[in-house]
């Protein structure tokens, strides 16, 4: 299949790459207010990059390229990622048949490096967030794969992720919704999992025991700090878009107000996930297992109750 | 009504797989009344939208003795025992959601299989199927008596599924009649878990073992 | 005489006596009317199965129920083991009063539930509705769990559990292995209310959807199976039926095993006439039948208590039923036959055994010695059949036996002959050496020896006559009831 390429892929793109640390403000700005505080600027991510990308970096002399290579692959990764991913009714840049597997394994791609360039440091406290990074892993993503083949499913589209969120729309989601229903829960999980979120994880933690993904990246300074930010925020957005995409699905056809409708859902999501992280507690690391197991689980009903429909 | 319907089995399938996931009785308990409430709709949805008199006498009676009077012999006897968690399955809660899990799809392989084709809802003959394994691996897989009786349950819940998605003429009168069946089987059950309480001042089944070989 | 009216009255009537029983006054008056039953039923039976035999079915309750010569059968064994058991309870329980171990409560908890499961036993036979035939076996599970339990000790209650789950769990099996063979039904014949009739299905079984008969004869096998005590399905087995009171014991073994294979042999022939299956099913039992003969065989050589014992013989006799009805032809005939031997047989060797267990205090083999001198009537009884049981000539058992292994070589099936053979082979040693020990071996016991009585006495004369009767010829009113049972339940094989 061609890629097809229209205008609204790139700007959706664009406004991805532009807004996505602005969702890491929105988190951080509900938290703070909940918490009573007034916390940091919204546009405090944008200033973080700024500063760090100006700094210089410092390399352990145990470490190989493959530690350097780390955050430029993940962030690469994640970048040719949102350009296939759609922004709600809004189709991506790039799309063709099975375009899913792709995003799912670059993510899977970047997840590797990141979790490479940990063991190279050869820190005992990076090895281990980058075991409970790899455990978690293997239950996230064929959670992942399962909700995205639920809503293949569903849409009665081709395996690719834009027809399908463009075919999800309010008018036929009333029979489907237990099957959305279903996908919109796992995919909750997967994005407090994957983003490293409570109840999963503590993105504030300064305790390297309790870390998972914050204690892989402890060694990288500078701008390949930088790199790592900015591509977990974009993973964020990604995540984030997803799930607008389908549990708001606004599908009036006008660029502008799809555009508009999904970015808000979109950062409204940001609002809840900093509830989330204002009213619970970190899970022990046994109850995390449980979670991705249960979103694991309810991916794969979603799929199944699809599948029965379809016959 | 078919999406009411399919909400309804949803709904089925997903206490089943919590029901699998958690330890304590009492909300074990409480899983399995809400089954036996949703199964009280099954034959007003399906009747829909003339109101049978057979179909609503079900619907009560399920309403009656699932989501009321199991519950109350169940808790009784859970409180008698002062067993409130299911300590140590012989299978662990994360294990036995994926065992859940596979049941659902042997349940759906089955009723592809079968290809029934008086059903209303192309789930409800996988929904039950699965029900019906779930149920039993829940028997299996359960220590506590209580347990074990709820296990039961889950299991004649996936029949009464089957038995209104199958029995397309004249479902009521089997189902009332199992309904009735099932009520004093449970009855008979709590009588029995009272006598062993009593009798060995606990309800662990695993270890109601002196008889061998 | 209505043949209505006295088909109602066979199942009606335990049930009366049941609510009666529960209100006597005094143990001796529950155990006369659970006799008194049996002695009013008997003739009413003889006289259906001689109506069935002229007629070929006898339909009442619009066609819910059904006597003919398969039902017939069963039901004239059903009421030979409850009137055994029910003169045997006389004695049995007679001493226990004597002793003070069964009070009145306990008694009218045990008539009621013994008269309620001969009345749910009796419906399981009669109906003709397959869905009225599963509630029935589903009541007889839960009628005689308690029956198991009569005295409370921890072992009974635990054998008491495990009976009601597993059997419990197979049952619902069962039930939706019928709701799967009554879609077929509903599809074959749409617009009919009688589609779960049997008479119905056996009308047309070509019009039948083969999957759903396939699929739903199989949860009905485990199902029904479980009930049975087919291997691998028959771990409750014994535990219920070495805990429970011998009379229960001997009900368990000599009817309600029997029970759960009659409602398979109902779909027997409804499965060998849907299209493409034939065949299926006999091959089922068959694998079956052979494994439950090999698993007993196995466990019986490892047994001490002769209860156990006596348990798993009954997993291997079973399982020579399900084979003889896998086989077909001749071997129907030798199953339902064998049904009758083993019945009666069995019901002879837990009697003894029970009698011999109070005396001694213990149903321990290696301390059961010497029974023949410590009580010549229950240590014949016993000795005698268990030589019955393990297949020796010239008794009844040794003549069906023999029928099935003919019918397994007119078959060519020299595989399950030889599995069948050296199963039995291995039961007949590992029982006999028992049997012998028993017997003679050991040393006196130095209990009191049980009294003389002349009830015990006739009780075990009249068991071995018809055993050995039996096996010398059978009488040919029960010869002809035979054939037309083996007819119906072979399908014309």
């Amino acid at each position: 299949m061609n890629p097809s390429v229209t205008f609204g892929g790139p700007l959706a793109t664009a406004l991805g790459l532009v807004g996505a640390p602005l969702l890491l403000g929105v988190i951080n700005k509900t938290k703070a207010f909940f918490a009573g505080r007034r916390g940091p600027p919204l546009l405090q991510a944008y200033f973080d990059l700024v500063k760090l990308l100006g700094k210089g970096a410092v390399y352990s002399r145990t470490t190989t390229w493959v530690f350097c290579a780390g955050p430029i692959v993940g962030l690469a990764a994640t970048l040719v990622a949102l350009l296939f991913v759609p922004l709600g009714g809004v189709a991506a840049t790039f799309a063709f048949q099975g375009d899913l597997f792709l995003v799912v394994y670059l993510l899977g791609l970047g997840r590797f490096l990141t979790v490479l360039a940990a063991l190279d440091t050869g820190s005992s406290f990076e090895g281990m967030g980058a075991n409970r990074e790899v455990k978690f892993a293997t239950l996230a993503e064929p959670t992942l794969l399962l909700a995205l083949l639920a809503l293949i499913r569903v849409a009665g589209s081709p395996w690719s992720l834009s027809p399908t969120l463009g075919n999800i729309s309010t008018a036929s989601s009333l029979g489907t919704a237990p099957v959305i229903g279903l996908v919109a829960v796992a995919l909750v999980v997967l994005l407090l999992s994957e983003n490293s979120r409570i109840p999963v994880d503590d993105p504030n933690t300064h305790l390297e025991l309790t870390m998972i993904h914050e204690v892989m990246v402890l060694d990288h300074g500078g701008p390949d700090l930088a790199f790592i930010l900015y591509g977990a925020a974009l993973k964020l957005w990604l995540f984030a878009t997803l799930l607008a995409g389908i549990v708001v699905p606004v599908r009036t056809g006008n660029l502008a107000v799809d555009l508009g409708a999904t970015t808000l859902v979109a950062l409204a999501v940001g609002v809840v996930v900093g509830i989330v992280e204002s009213s619970m507690a970190r899970l022990r690391l046994i109850h995390v297992t449980h979670l991705l197991v249960g979103a694991l689980v309810l991916a794969a009903v979603a799929l199944l109750l699809a599948v029965g429909w379809s016959r | 009504m078919r999406h009411a319907l399919d909400f309804v089995l949803v709904t089925l399938v997903l206490t089943d797989l919590v029901l699998l996931g958690s330890s304590r009785l009492t909300a074990c308990i409480r899983l399995v009344a809400a089954q036996g409430v949703l199964l009280a709709f099954l034959p007003l949805a399906l009747t829909w939208p003339e109101l049978e008199v057979a179909a609503m006498a079900l619907a009560a009676s399920t309403l009656l003795v699932k989501g009321v009077a199991f519950p109350l012999v169940l808790e009784r006897a859970m409180r008698d025992a002062r067993a409130r968690r299911e300590i140590e399955p012989f299978v662990g809660y994360t294990p036995s959601l994926l065992v859940g899990l596979g049941m659902l799809g042997a349940g759906t392989w089955l009723a592809d299989r079968l290809s029934a084709d008086v059903v209303r809802s192309p789930l409800m003959v996988p929904v039950a199927l699965s029900m019906i394994l779930t149920g039993l691996f829940f028997v299996i897989s359960r220590k506590k008596a209580v347990s074990q009786v709820l296990g039961y349950l889950v299991l004649e819940n996936g029949t009464y599924v089957l038995g209104i998605s199958l029995l397309s003429e004249t479902p009521f009168l089997v189902e009332l009649g199992m309904l009735l069946d099932v009520f004093v089987a449970v009855f008979v059950m709590g009588i029995a878990i009272f006598q062993i309480n009593r009798e060995f001042d606990h309800i662990d089944v695993d270890q109601l073992d002196s008889l061998k070989g | 005489m209505s043949p209505s009216l006295v088909i109602n009255v066979l199942w009606l009537l335990p049930l009366v006596a049941a609510l009666v029983a529960w209100r006597l006054p005094s143990v001796r008056a529950i155990l006369g009317v659970i006799l008194a039953v049996v002695v009013v039923l008997v003739p009413c039976a003889v006289w259906l199965v001689a109506l069935s035999l002229r007629l070929g079915r006898v339909t009442a309750a619009s066609q819910w129920l059904l006597v003919d010569a398969l039902s017939g059968f069963h039901l004239l064994v059903m009421l030979v083991v409850f009137g055994l058991s029910a003169i045997f309870a006389w004695s049995y329980f007679g001493a226990e009063v004597a002793h003070g171990h069964f009070s009145l409560r306990q008694a009218r908890r045990f008539g009621a539930l013994w008269l309620g499961a001969q009345g749910a036993m009796t419906a399981v036979l009669i109906s003709n509705n397959l869905a009225m035939q599963w509630v029935g076996i589903e009541a007889t599970t839960l009628l005689t769990a308690f029956l198991i339990s009569t005295h409370t000790t921890s072992a009974s209650l635990e054998a008491t559990w495990k009976y009601l789950m597993i059997c419990s769990v197979g049952v619902a099996f069962a039930f939706v292995g019928t709701l799967l063979v009554a879609t077929a039904a509903m599809h074959a014949h749409t617009g009919s209310h009688n589609a779960l009739l049997w008479t119905e299905l056996l009308a047309a079984p070509e019009r039948l959807d083969p999957l759903l008969i396939k699929a739903g004869f199989v949860f009905l096998l485990v199902g029904y199976g479980t009930k049975a005590g087919l291997a691998p399905m028959h771990s409750w087995l014994p535990d219920a039926h070495s805990q429970a009171p011998a009379p229960v014991s001997a009900l368990f073994s000599g009817f309600l095993l029997n029970a759960a294979l009659y409602c398979l042999m109902r779909y027997l022939p409804v499965v060998e006439g849907a299209p493409t299956l034939t065949g299926f099913a006999p091959g089922l039992l068959v694998f079956f039948g052979v494994v439950s003969v090999i698993v007993a065989a196995a466990f019986i050589l490892f047994q001490t208590d002769a209860k156990r014992l006596l348990a798993y013989c009954s997993v291997e006799h079973l399982g020579i039923v399900a084979l003889g009805l896998g086989l077909g032809g001749v071997g129907t005939f030798a199953a339902l036959f064998h049904t009758l031997n083993h019945s009666v047989a069995k019901s002879l060797a837990f009697f003894a055994a029970g009698r011999l267990g109070q005396t001694y205090g213990t149903h321990d083999m290696n301390k059961l010695t010497r029974t023949l001198h410590h009580s010549p009537v229950w240590g014949t009884g016993l000795f005698v059949s268990l030589l019955a049981l393990v297949g020796a000539a010239p008794f009844a058992l040794f003549m069906s036996e023999l029928q099935v292994v003919m019918a397994a070589s007119h078959r060519h099936a020299y595989w399950t002959l030889g599995l069948f053979l050296a199963g039995a082979a291995v039961v007949f040693v590992g029982m006999l050496r028992r049997a012998i020990a028993m017997a003679w071996g050991g040393a006196a016991a130095a209990t009191p020896r049980p009294g003389f009585a002349l009830l015990d006495l006739g009780l075990v004369l009249l068991c071995v006559a018809a055993l050995v009767t039996l096996g010398l010829f059978i009488p040919p009113g029960l010869n002809e009831t035979l054939v037309a049972a083996a007819r119906i339940a072979g399908g014309g094989r």
